[in-house]
């Protein structure tokens, strides 16, 4: 907790409101085909709402008031926000801490130099193969590759070393070396591979085969926490729940986990949500940034107190009984809704695994009905 | 803690050892898991109410290549009075 944060009365409801995740806009330029929060696609001609300036500078208002420290600007693109460079300005001035995810293609010299004047700045870019065809293969635009490693470039050049991150597939899986080795030459900061959810077009991937078994993702985990990442200089993180890494990463190689407890999403058009989970399940929307107060959405709304009062003790199935809980908290709560109907069902990669029983049987509760195989 | 006193581990706390030589400690009454790095290990094995604390660093010094460092008996006496305040460890009664 920051020094401010501990001079500061906690809100009503108890939780501090870290960070906002700003869905900037609802188009992207790109087209990926696991995206979870599943964008339009954007190009001059054919142009998706955007969170209004105006309405941007008003929520980060009240959010402080709430505790706010830091911004994430996602999306969508957030780069194509047609105010990026106001937004990214404003966000300087207020001294939030900002972090950024952007498929690289637009971080130009002028973008990246509003961006380094944030100090501390976070930004990732996805490189999803170390060469064009794979790389493009997802993200379904020509020219993309090339076009986010010189915005990789152009963020070293200007002292940022970004995070990259490689969603992985069955097409590309066997690029993740190539991908660190790639980072490494271009002085990236570290490497994150996500796993393609099974959300929006994640989960049309998973029909269709085009994910990994939960046999192989498992199998991918260990050969990166035990092999890949002593081999490499950079910091790198798999994203698999906690329960599948050593104890030793767990406590001395962070691997983040979702800020559940202090965070809210604003949609690109102006909606407040989960987080991007509300472009596609509506219980997950709380209301509008034009109408609400943040103070109401954050103290009030019953799934975000639901959310403080049943997790992690409320987990359902495999996450219940892991021993892990505490400190995973279910791993995506978003996700788990998204496909069981329920903020504590259990998570995916969990269930699958323990289905498959391939779920560490260390981690298990002594005496849990997953202990037997329930 | 002093020196005479032996702590020894409470028996419902379970202690799973992984691949990479750290523990889990879980209390099945309180619910609570805690890791155990490869030395916390070593040294919770020798809670077993028969091991005084200057018996449990001189296992510690011969289990060890390069010895242990001059501040190992302080960390042991954290060690334990944090287990203590758990409920994961109490003291043998003396003999």
């Amino acid at each position: 907790m920051t020094e401010d944060k501990k001079q500061m009365t906690p809100p009503e409801c108890g939780y501090f409101l870290n960070q906002i995740y700003f869905y900037l806009t609802q188009g992207c330029n790109l087209r990926c085909r696991h995206c979870w929060i599943a964008p339009k696609f954007q190009t001059e001609d054919s142009i998706w709402p955007s969170v209004d300036f105006e309405l941007f500078k008003d929520i980060i208002r009240q959010g402080v008031d709430l505790g706010l420290s830091g911004v994430k600007l996602t999306g969508g693109e957030p780069l194509i926000h047609p105010k990026i460079e106001q937004i990214l300005d404003h966000v300087c001035e207020t001294g939030l801490r900002l972090t950024i995810e952007t498929n690289g293609t637009k971080c130009t010299p002028e973008i990246v130099e509003k961006i380094v004047k944030n100090k501390g700045a976070f930004v990732s870019v996805s490189l999803d193969g170390d060469d064009a065809e794979t790389h493009e293969w997802v993200r379904g635009v020509p020219g993309c590759f090339d076009a986010a490693l010189e915005g990789v470039r152009n963020l070293v050049r200007a002292g940022l070393r970004p995070q990259i991150i490689m969603s992985v597939m069955r097409r590309n899986a066997d690029k993740m070396e190539a991908v660190v080795r790639l980072a490494e030459k271009e002085n990236a900061e570290s490497v994150k591979f996500n796993l393609v959810t099974p959300t929006a077009r994640g989960e049309q991937m998973q029909i269709s085969g085009e994910t990994l078994s939960i046999k192989e993702l498992i199998d991918l985990g260990h050969w990166i926490e035990n092999t890949l990442e002593p081999s490499s200089e950079l910091r790198i993180v798999y994203s698999h729940p906690t329960a599948f890494r050593p104890l030793s990463k767990i406590f001395t190689k962070s691997s983040g986990r979702c800020g559940i407890f202090g965070i809210i999403g604003v949609l690109g058009d102006g909606k407040y949500a989960l987080c991007g989970i509300g472009e596609t399940v509506s219980d997950l929307v709380f209301g509008h940034a034009e109408k609400d107060r943040l103070a109401d959405v954050w103290n009030n709304n019953p799934v975000l107190n639901d959310i403080r009062k049943g997790l992690p003790d409320d987990l359902k199935g495999i996450c219940g009984d892991c021993l892990m809980k505490k400190m995973c908290l279910g791993s995506c709560v978003a996700m788990n809704y998204y496909r069981g109907h329920d903020l504590f069902a259990p998570h995916w990669y969990c269930e699958e695994a323990h289905n498959a029983g391939l779920f560490p049987a260390e981690r298990i509760r002594p005496g849990s009905v997953s202990e037997y195989g329930g | 803690m002093t020196d005479l006193e032996r702590p020894v581990a409470n028996p419902t706390v379970v202690l799973r050892e992984e691949f990479d030589d750290w523990a889990v400690l879980f209390d099945p009454d309180s619910g609570e898991a805690y890791g155990l790095d490869p030395v916390s290990v070593f040294i919770y094995r020798l809670f077993d109410g028969k091991h005084t604390p200057p018996e449990i660093l001189e296992e510690l010094r011969e289990a060890c290549e390069d010895g242990i460092p001059e501040e190992a008996p302080d960390h042991l006496k954290a060690f334990v009075e944090d287990l203590t305040s758990k409920g994961l460890v109490g003291y043998a009664e003396a003999a």
